[in-house]
């Protein structure tokens, strides 16, 4: 086996938990044998009893880094699933990964990002940090402060990126698996060194439909006005209150909202930052995913399916094209392009291999969130929490 | 009232002329001034129509932005509505192919019991479900969990023990129609049943199958109510569908026990035939050896008892009254008699445990039959029998000459012995495929047909007025059958009481093939 294909694909929609985790990790290691897995990034569904799970997976691969968490559907090879899990195993001789976790985000979400990073650089001794994939709580806020922790340790040399958890649209409890622990309220990562490089494509395809707002009043991931106006009458005046209405009685508001997440425009670019409205606050505040900042600019975005499969494989060339050969692919897909592409959902992963090629492994997920690098400034990573991207992570070798 | 934007200017224009005039000014002072002031008016103008026209564009644009708005309002109220419609279209476009897929694993599914592990998390979500509990009703009190999908161990037991404590399965049972189980509920069972699965909505419905076990369904839709717009109507097909399964595997099991069942008595049967058949070969052979045996030890003194009588009966040891000699030949014809029994029951013997191997030549038929025809003439002849012979061009047989020869003539002897005086016997060959049939018919009494299927065994006779009179051993006929078996013949009888019998039987036209040939 070459060293390019020393990653491999276990899935299994076994009911059992402990047996699910331990097929997908069975299937997955016979491809490497005979190396030594040396670290699985896993999706399963937050149906599973996540405890056993691990169990099942550890039983097979052994002490090593498990990374990953519950999703709100998993991505294999042939499509997306639910109920199931999904993992990728590696065994590269020449990339060292790190494994970190930091708890209680929710608190101090700085101090649980410099944790996972002190945790990550351990195992580098020296070698190149080539970038971070970090998993967090999807139902929490406060990434920007949990980049910061990371930075400190990291630097902002290297991409740092991934996904918030979800829970298969129940938004009570998200996992992120750190080895045999399935965790909850942190964040998990795995630092990439060694001889491998990282691209990142993200693209969203929602294009914004309503006026340009700007926001007078916010506090981290809480909008409160719009104009001056409380924020949630800018959703009353689009869909109707009598609509809105219906829609929380029905207790379908949320996931609905998620095909119309809020823009805010990026200072100096074209760009949007995404974010869905996580629930209605009684003094008329918008609840986000992510924060928002004050003064910014801000507009109710739509979304279509064409547009959105071709956001798809225009970042699946964004994160492949500097690469000289991609060993893996991670697709990190919002649950709004999940809800927005319907049945349509397979043809994305179907572009998306088209664009890498149909022997490169890839899996992923349905998330609350993507972590997502907004591109360098003099050589330094910016990064953000967005919502309604598709985000993609090829790892490879640098041209 | 608008005043209009000019109205102002032309008053200042009036005010400043009347103020030229009242003021004593020189004409080119007064000229200039004016000039200075209409120029100054006319910008003015100029400047005000610009700003006004701006001002009308602005308020254009403001127009149709506020259209354009009200238009994103509709396009995305429209959205909303096209979004939900192909969501609510995806969801049953998802559900056929699921039923059609579950509909698939049904048909292989030969368990009634597993039938209802077939609904697996994939089909479920397929259906739009994200939690769901299938079980197996054993009576109107238990149920048993076949199928556990989102849902722990723990709450799936006490949702089991919550609805067999409550008496829900016997309702279910006694009313299996799909509903729809929402909160708030004023029903104390269905609230602790909600609560239990930590759903707003379960869809509950029972399979009844009119064969096979039932079953019960609960389905936990996550999402807006309006999603399980639809789910009674899917709830009735996936419960029809299920009942239906368990229908077709439970009759599949019961036709599969059935022939289970006869193939095992089969099989016992068989075995038991087989082990019968083995002793009674065993014994048959027992007695083969054991008549054998006493045969040879019979022949013996009986050939000294006839070398006696015989000497005896020449005189040799002194004249014999006529009394005497008349004993002494009945002892002789006796010892005969007893002689030809010993022997066929020996050649019966030999042929059954297949001591005596059937020689395979060709027998040239003219031959043969004048052979035959010498052996039984002076009975023939004395009967004024009339011996018709039918050869079909037949010119050869194949087979034991001396054996066949026994059997033609016992054949013919048992014709002469019961066709009457002037009747008429016939011996007939005939082809007949691969085989020679061969026919030997009297005209006599007739044989009645209860008596035909023992006719072969050893020592049967006849109950008639011929055998009343006529001696014989019982033997002619079982050797006979054994001789024609051992040339791989058959042998049958037609026979009509009052009208006369045929004795029917079969030789190969080739030699019989050895196993190594």
């Amino acid at each position: 086996m070459s060293k390019k294909e020393l990653a491999a694909i276990g899935s299994s929609a076994n009911p059992d938990a402990f047996s699910a985790g331990q097929a997908a990790a069975l299937t997955a290691s016979k491809q490497l044998a005979p190396h030594r897995v040396q670290g699985v990034i896993a999706f399963a569904s937050s149906w599973y009893d996540q405890a056993q799970l691990l169990a099942g997976i550890q039983n097979i691969v052994g002490q090593v880094p498990v990374v990953g968490g519950t999703t709100a559907g998993e991505i294999t090879p042939l499509g997306p699933k639910t109920h199931s899990c999904v993992l990728l195993a590696m065994a590269y001789e020449d990339i060292v990964v790190g494994m970190g976790a930091g708890g209680h985000v929710d608190q101090d979400p700085r101090l649980a990002g410099y944790q996972l990073a002190q945790q990550a650089v351990q195992p580098m001794n020296g070698k190149p940090r080539r970038g971070l994939i970090m998993f967090g709580d999807g139902l929490l806020t406060g990434y920007a402060e949990v980049l910061r922790g990371i930075q400190e340790v990291l630097g902002t040399s290297s991409p740092v990126t991934g996904c918030l958890m979800g829970d298969d649209l129940r938004f009570t409890r998200t996992c992120q698996y750190a080895g045999d622990q399935a965790l909850t309220n942190s964040v998990v990562g795995l630092l990439f060194g060694g001889a491998c490089a990282i691209g990142v494509g993200v693209e969203h395809g929602f294009e914004p439909i309503s006026k340009p707002r700007r926001i007078t009043k916010a506090h981290e991931n809480i909008l409160y006005e719009l104009d001056g106006q409380p924020a949630a009458s800018v959703y009353e005046e689009y869909f109707g209150a009598d609509v809105l209405e219906n829609l929380r009685k029905e207790g379908g508001l949320t996931r609905c909202l998620i095909a119309y997440p809020l823009g805010m425009q990026l200072e100096s670019t074209e760009q949007y930052l995404l974010r869905n409205i996580m629930s209605f606050g009684q003094d008329g505040s918008l609840i986000c995913t992510g924060e928002v900042s004050e003064g910014s600019w801000v507009q109710i975005m739509i979304g279509s399916k064409e547009p959105a499969l071709e956001a798809a494989s225009l970042a699946t060339w964004q994160a492949v094209r500097n690469l000289k050969a991609v060993r893996f692919v991670l697709i990190f897909d919002s649950v709004s392009r999940k809800r927005l592409l319907g049945r349509a959902a397979a043809d994305e992963i179907s572009r998306i291999r088209k664009v890498i090629g149909p022997a490169v492994p890839v899996i992923g997920c349905y998330s609350y969130g993507e972590q997502t690098p907004l591109g360098q400034d003099y050589g330094q990573w910016r990064a953000s929490v967005q919502n309604g991207a598709c985000l993609i992570v090829a790892v490879g070798t640098e041209k | 009232m608008k005043l209009n934007p000019r109205t102002p200017i032309l008053l200042f224009i009036a005010a400043v002329s009347v103020g030229l005039l009242a003021f004593d000014f020189d004409w080119l002072t007064k000229t200039l001034v004016l000039m200075a002031v209409l120029g100054a008016i006319c910008y003015m103008i100029i400047k005000l129509d610009t700003q006004q026209r701006q001002l009308e564009e602005l308020d254009r644009l403001r127009t149709g932005y506020e259209k354009l708005d009200k238009q994103a309002k509709l396009i995305i109220r429209t959205d909303l509505e096209l979004h939900r419609t192909q969501e609510e279209l995806d969801r049953k476009l998802t559900s056929l192919f699921a039923l059609q897929e579950l509909g698939q694993q049904l048909r292989v599914s030969l368990q009634p019991d597993a039938i209802y592990g077939q609904l697996n998390a994939q089909l479920l979500t397929s259906f739009g479900f994200s939690q769901g509990l299938v079980g197996v009703c054993r009576g109107t009190e238990e149920v048993t969990w076949q199928s556990m999908i989102g849902v722990h161990e723990t709450a799936a037991e006490q949702v089991r023990h919550h609805l067999q404590a409550s008496g829900w399965i016997r309702s279910l049972l006694a009313n299996p129609a799909p509903r729809i189980l929402t909160l708030p509920t004023t029903d104390p069972n269905a609230q602790k049943l909600l609560e239990l699965l930590s759903a707003s909505t379960v869809a509950v419905a029972a399979v009844v199958p009119q064969t096979g076990p039932a079953g019960c369904i609960l389905l936990v839709r996550e999402g807006q109510a309006g999603e399980g717009r639809g789910d009674t109507e899917l709830l009735g097909i996936l419960t029809t569908q299920l009942s239906s399964a368990v229908e077709n595997s439970a009759l599949y099991e019961e036709v599969w026990g059935s022939q289970r069942e006869l193939e095992q008595k089969i099989h016992l049967r068989t075995r038991e035939l087989a082990a019968a058949n083995e002793q009674l070969t065993k014994l048959n052979k027992a007695k083969s050896d054991f008549v054998s045996a006493v045969s040879h030890e019979l022949r013996t003194p009986l050939a000294a008892i006839k070398g006696y009588a015989s000497l005896l009966h020449s005189g040799q040891f002194g004249p014999l009254v006529a009394a005497q000699a008349e004993r002494l030949g009945k002892i002789e014809k006796h010892a005969d008699l007893l002689a030809q029994l010993i022997n066929d029951l020996l050649d019966i013997a030999r042929i059954e445990s297949g001591r005596v191997t059937m020689l395979q030549r060709p027998i040239e038929v003219k031959e043969f039959l004048e052979t035959i025809v010498e052996s039984v003439k002076p009975q023939i002849d004395a009967k004024h029998i009339n011996l018709e012979t039918q050869l079909d061009g037949i010119t050869q047989l194949v087979g034991d000459p001396t054996q066949l020869l026994r059997v033609f003539i016992n054949l013919l002897s048992n014709a002469i012995k019961y066709t009457p005086e002037s009747g008429t016997i016939t011996l007939a060959l005939q082809r007949d495929g691969a085989q020679i049939r061969a026919k030997v018919q009297d005209t006599g009494c007739g044989i009645a047909p209860e008596e035909i299927p023992r006719l072969f065994q050893e020592f049967y006779r006849t109950s008639n007025a011929v055998n009343e009179k006529v001696k014989g051993t019982g033997l002619g006929l079982a050797l006979v059958k054994r001789i024609v078996e051992a040339h791989q013949g058959k042998i049958w009888i037609t026979s009509e009481l009052g009208k006369g019998s045929a004795f029917h039987f079969t030789l190969p036209v080739e030699p019989a093939k050895t196993e190594s040939a």
